[in-house]
């Protein structure tokens, strides 16, 4: 009898759903053009650091330094320094900096004069490889004097991790779990207000004077939230690709995104008294629950902080499976962390909206 | 349709000493009161005085603070899906799907009610509503929505029917509609338990009436008891005297009381005859000291 009821509700929701033309706008809306995003993205690296070089003599390798297409480097060369500076602001030919060097450099260098060799980077550019081209004029100077290094010790590269010299992961990997969390985060709008539409409606009223049980009513929106939530994401996961590694694994972790969105959904839901109450509700959740799949954007750029929002073992997750092809044993810390705030969200989400209930 | 194998006790609802309060202001304070199946039990109160939070505890929405409610011989809270199943309610707010049909809205509750080979139409049709049937309820006007709420009362042919303001604000047509469907309701058996601020709906449709200001009972009686205890047994009978026009009062305890009034009756230019019974709301004024408005 309970399953019945709890079914008749799943599917009243499911009418409700599919009538509100603004859900069923904006969920088309959101897998139509995430698809394109993702497609559009570029799925390769160009690991080749490109620099201007003002001098044309130097275009031959001088000390193996600047030999083209090793070491990640490539030189552009141009014929004065006014247009090195016009290429470097512009960005053309894909420099990140130039290296003007003086018209007399081969011959000052190798009379042991010390010319002024001029650096041209742009603001943004990494202060790592200004001190990298710093390095390169000065490797490049000791060739032309035939002078050896003061000291030149012999460095050994040990890679910690995955080497992904020559394989890193693309803007379109990078941005994989970023458009997943997305989606399931427009569900947890979609979820609330069908909450909050009950709730201000006092419809739960009328449902919960029949012989629905608060948890009959608390099981069927679970349902129909991590159903909803879900059903979009493993479609959207299909269209771009999320399950060509481990999909068993990459299903899991998208449920238990669910439920997760389910659990913050419930709570936004209850604490919405109109449209826009709702919305910014929902916002409050949505903002800090996107910053982990932000900061996959930017490895190594988020804080430590970020490790407690309760989406980051999601983002791990999904990035260990996806991008590095990580076994489950390998992802099990980042999915039990990520099952615990399921069952935290969830469990607050069914209180908060209990409690809601009990005071219409 | 929901039957039940439970013998049908004498009193449908018994509620004894229930008290609720919402923080340390009390809604309802030692209230008792006693419907048996088939009749109308009118409450009657201003806004605040303690009818929906009454009609709340009944519906098992809120659990009282003291006291005992039973509803059909069951215990409430503590048999509430069994009671629920047999409970019709009809709510002060019009909380329908308004995204759904009226057909889609009642086979909806059906289902939450367990009823089975549920057929919407001959509700519909007793509501008034059946070339509406497959509107949208936000098409409905707020009659039409209020005529739908007690059609979905009824779904499950409750034992207990509890309404809550079931004309507030209603045009005369609708209201006297949703009346004829309650007094259906209690003719077939059900027990009726409906709370109202209009003097005139409770004389009409209630058998009984209870008097509710803050929080308590102040008294139940038939109307006519009540109208009978309270007010003046009195003729009052106006006459065309010339070009203006005349008036007496013929109390009817008053020896030769019947003649008096014949002669007037018979007499030339008699213009209005009118009894002089207190209403329900003079005597609620009485008894609380205070009106039925606000």
């Amino acid at each position: 009898m309970t399953g019945s009821r709890i079914a008749a509700i799943i599917r009243k929701d499911f009418r409700e759903f599919s009538r509100n033309q603004f859900f069923v706008f904006i969920t088309l809306l959101v897998l139509v053009t995430y698809v394109a995003v993702f497609w559009f993205l570029p799925d390769s690296v160009d690991e080749t650091v490109r620099i201007g070089v003002s001098n044309s003599v130097l275009s031959t390798d001088v000390g193996g330094v600047t030999e083209s297409g090793t070491a990640g480097f490539a030189l552009e060369i141009y014929a004065s320094e006014e247009e090195l500076q016009t290429a470097v602001e512009e960005g053309r030919d894909g420099i990140v900096a130039g290296i003007a060097f003086p018209p007399n450099f081969f011959e000052s260098t190798a009379a042991g004069e010390t010319p002024t060799v001029r650096l041209l980077v742009p603001a943004g550019l990494p202060p790592e490889i200004q001190l990298l081209l710093e390095g390169a004029v000065s490797e490049i100077a000791f060739g032309i004097a035939g002078v050896a290094p003061p000291v030149d010790p012999i460095t050994e590269a040990v890679i910690l991790g995955a080497d992904r010299a020559g394989n890193q992961i693309s803007l379109r990997e990078q941005m994989l779990p970023m458009i997943l969390i997305m989606v399931l985060m427009v569900e947890t709008f979609a979820l609330s207000s069908l909450v909050a539409i009950e709730v201000q409606q006092r419809t739960v009223v009328a449902v919960l004077a029949t012989p629905v049980r608060i948890v009959d009513f608390l099981a069927a929106k679970g349902i129909f939230g991590v159903g909803l939530a879900l059903s979009e994401v493993v479609l959207l996961g299909l269209l771009i690709g999320a399950f060509a590694v481990n999909a068993p694994a990459v299903f899991v972790i998208l449920l238990l995104g669910a439920v997760l969105v389910t659990g913050f959904g419930m709570i936004a839901g209850s604490y919405g008294h109109d449209f826009v109450g709702t919305l910014l509700a929902s916002m409050l959740f949505m903002i800090p629950l996107m910053i982990p799949a932000f900061g996959a954007l930017f490895p190594g750029s988020s804080p430590t902080w970020v490790k407690v929002l309760p989406t980051y073992g999601l983002v791990q997750a999904l990035i260990d499976v996806t991008a590095d092809g990580k076994s489950w044993s390998q992802i099990a810390p980042s999915l039990l962390l990520l099952a615990a705030w399921c069952l935290a969200a969830f469990a607050a989400g069914a209180f908060i909206l209990r409690r809601r209930v009990a005071t219409l | 349709m929901t039957t039940s194998s439970n013998p049908a006790p004498a009193l449908a609802i018994n509620v004894a000493g229930v008290r609720f309060a919402y923080g340390d202001t009390f809604a309802v304070d030692d209230v008792s009161f006693s419907v048996p199946p088939g009749e109308i039990l009118g409450f009657l109160g201003p806004n605040g005085a303690g009818k929906s939070t009454t009609i709340k505890m009944l519906t098992g929405q809120l659990n009282p603070d003291a006291g005992t409610i039973e509803i059909l011989g069951m215990n409430m809270p503590g048999q509430r899906e069994s009671i629920q199943a047999r409970l019709g309610v009809c709510f002060e707010e019009k909380n329908l799907y308004l995204s759904m049909t009226g057909r889609e809205n009642l086979v909806f509750f059906a289902r939450l009610f367990g009823v089975r080979d549920f057929e919407p139409e001959p509700l519909m049709e007793r509501a008034g509503l059946s070339t509406r049937l497959d509107d949208r309820v936000s098409e409905y006007s707020k009659g039409m929505r209020q005529r739908l709420m007690m059609a979905r009362a009824l779904i499950n042919t409750p034992d207990v029917l509890l309404l809550d303001e079931p004309t507030d604000g209603l045009d005369p047509v609708s209201a006297i509609g949703i009346r004829d469907l309650i007094r259906r309701e209690a003719d077939r058996g059900a027990a009726v338990v409906l709370t109202t601020h209009d003097m005139h709906e409770a004389d009409e449709l209630s058998d009984r009436v209870a008097f509710i200001n803050q929080g308590t009972i102040l008294t139940i009686d038939t109307p006519d008891n009540l109208k009978l205890a309270h007010g003046q047994r009195s003729v009052r009978i106006r006459t065309r005297d010339g070009d203006g026009v005349g008036e007496q009062v013929i109390p009817l305890d008053e020896a030769g009381a019947e003649d008096r009034i014949k002669d007037a009756v018979s007499a030339e230019g008699l213009m209005t005859i009118h009894t002089e019974e207190a209403t329900l709301e003079d005597i609620f004024v009485e008894y609380a000291g205070r009106g039925l408005a606000g």
